[in-house]
């Protein structure tokens, strides 16, 4: 029997109530009950498997690539800006621009700035470590994520604070007070248009080894090149995608390690473990809640009907940390060998910055791990729902001297 | 050339059909078709699908 999305008799969340925990024991409650949940936004997938599966699903769409002008936003920068990005393409638009990007972030590539980001770290460390504490977010997260993507596309580190502050700005696109913040959005993604054009004519003329040159020459015999505005869009939506995740990771990393000090200590003792302690803090603590698609044909999906233009939300958290997927009574431990978790979502879609965001932190975790020993909190953080795109906003703590090498 | 896809690691994300839908096939979530004899000419879009891959799971040899 297939069942109607509007009949089922399963759970239901409002996710836009600010008190909406997709790691809270009613969704996980939820999960045992039902592979989906109804919310007020289309509905909610919660196993793993559906997950994994609708990821992948060439019958369903990024699902925001509307988002402005649903909210009324239907001409102008941003809405321009929308249409441009690769996030909202699909077929052979997407597949077009993906193979002409996809080389900028190989893993090898990336991998060559490995000593730039620790050195970076252990920078951004030796400032406070002598104060035995320091507030997490604005003295490491923010700068370490700001200024790697500096480097990554060669801008002056000098200036993070501006791309940090353009990058959030840009980020309340993705909110429901998007048309509230139009004028903001707009002034940021005019900031981040400056930069990029100075940066691209730049590359043109010298080219480097490095993403923006690599996005300058890209060149296929039959996918072309990226044009001016294609040009635009990449950059800006590199220093985007990049810029919020990672400082918000970064913070939930710290988080984990206050409260699993074993852990913590661990990978002090074994930086060999980074890799998969990166791949484990993002399976318990993801930044990025959930990956959205809609239906672009009726279809019908683990005995569920789902109507054309249904959009559904699928949720990581939940997901990453099903039972089948974690064991029974699962808990972060960086030395456990678990199946892949949808931080980076997945499909066509996949995170193309993932191989950055891995290595950065590959880099970040263990010298933090070893530099700032049993981190606690000095006072209560301040966070975000957690929903969207959580993490702290302030995180004060105070940690033990550091371990002789 | 030889391509090899190593089926326990893949994710079928379709990464390797972006780079070079000549050879790698994604026929359902669950599926990947390949060729595993591939003309020295495609050398350099299976290169860049192997590179694509989120999961490593494409290797040349030869």
């Amino acid at each position: 029997m297939t069942l109607s999305i509007d009949t089922a008799d399963v759970p239901s969340f409002d996710i836009s109530d600010p008190f909406f925990s997709a790691s809270s024991a009613a969704v996980a409650a939820a999960r045992e009950q039902s592979w989906w949940a109804r919310t007020n936004f289309g509905l909610a997938v919660l196993r793993y498997d559906e997950v994994s599966a609708l990821l992948k699903d060439r019958r369903l769409r990024q699902g925001s690539f509307a988002w402005p002008a649903q909210n009324g936003i239907e001409r102008g920068p941003l809405s321009e800006w929308w249409a441009e990005i690769m996030l909202s393409k699909e077929g052979d638009d997407h597949r077009r621009l993906r193979k002409l990007a996809n080389p900028a972030f190989s893993r090898k590539l990336i991998e060559r700035m490995g000593p730039e980001f620790r050195a970076l770290a252990n920078e951004l460390v030796d400032a406070y470590a002598a104060d035995g504490g320091c507030e997490f977010v604005s003295q490491f997260a923010e700068p370490y994520a700001a200024r790697v993507l500096c480097k990554l596309i060669g801008m002056d580190e000098a200036r993070w604070h501006d791309l940090s502050r353009w990058s959030t700005d840009l980020g309340l696109s993705f909110g429901v007070t998007i048309r509230e913040h139009q004028g903001l959005i707009e002034d940021a993604l005019q900031n981040l248009y400056a930069v990029s054009e100075e940066l691209i004519a730049d590359r043109r003329l010298r080219p480097r080894d490095d993403v923006v040159s690599s996005l300058v020459q890209a060149h296929d015999a039959e996918q072309g090149s990226l044009s001016d505005i294609e040009l635009l869009a990449m950059v800006s939506l590199i220093v985007f995608g990049g810029m919020d995740t990672t400082k918000n990771q970064l913070g939930l990393a710290m988080q984990l390690f206050v409260e699993h000090p074993d852990q913590c200590a661990l990978l002090a003792e074994r930086p060999e473990l980074a890799a998969n302690a990166v791949e484990e803090l993002i399976r318990w603590n993801p930044t990025v809640m959930w990956a959205t698609r809609r239906t672009t044909e009726d279809m019908e999906f683990g005995g569920l009907a789902l109507p054309e233009g249904t959009t559904l939300h699928l949720l990581s958290y939940p997901a990453n940390t099903d039972p089948l997927a974690v064991g029974e009574g699962g808990r972060f431990d960086i030395t456990a060998e678990r199946p892949p978790h949808f931080g980076f979502g997945g499909g066509a879609h996949h995170c193309i910055g993932h191989w950055l965001a891995r290595i950065d932190m590959r880099e970040a975790l263990p010298l933090i791990a070893r530099r700032m020993p049993n981190p606690r909190y000095t006072a209560e953080p301040v966070v975000r729902p957690v929903s969207g795109l959580t993490g702290p906003v302030e995180l004060p703590i105070a940690f033990d001297r550091e371990r002789a090498v | 050339m030889r391509v090899v896809v190593d089926e326990q690691t893949c994710q079928h994300h379709g990464q390797c059909m972006i780079e070079c839908p000549r050879v790698f096939q994604l026929v359902s979530p669950q599926e990947l078709r390949y060729q595993a004899d591939v003309d020295e000419a495609l050398r350099d879009d299976v290169e860049a699908a192997a590179d694509a891959c989120p999961t490593m799971s494409i290797t040349i040899e030869g």
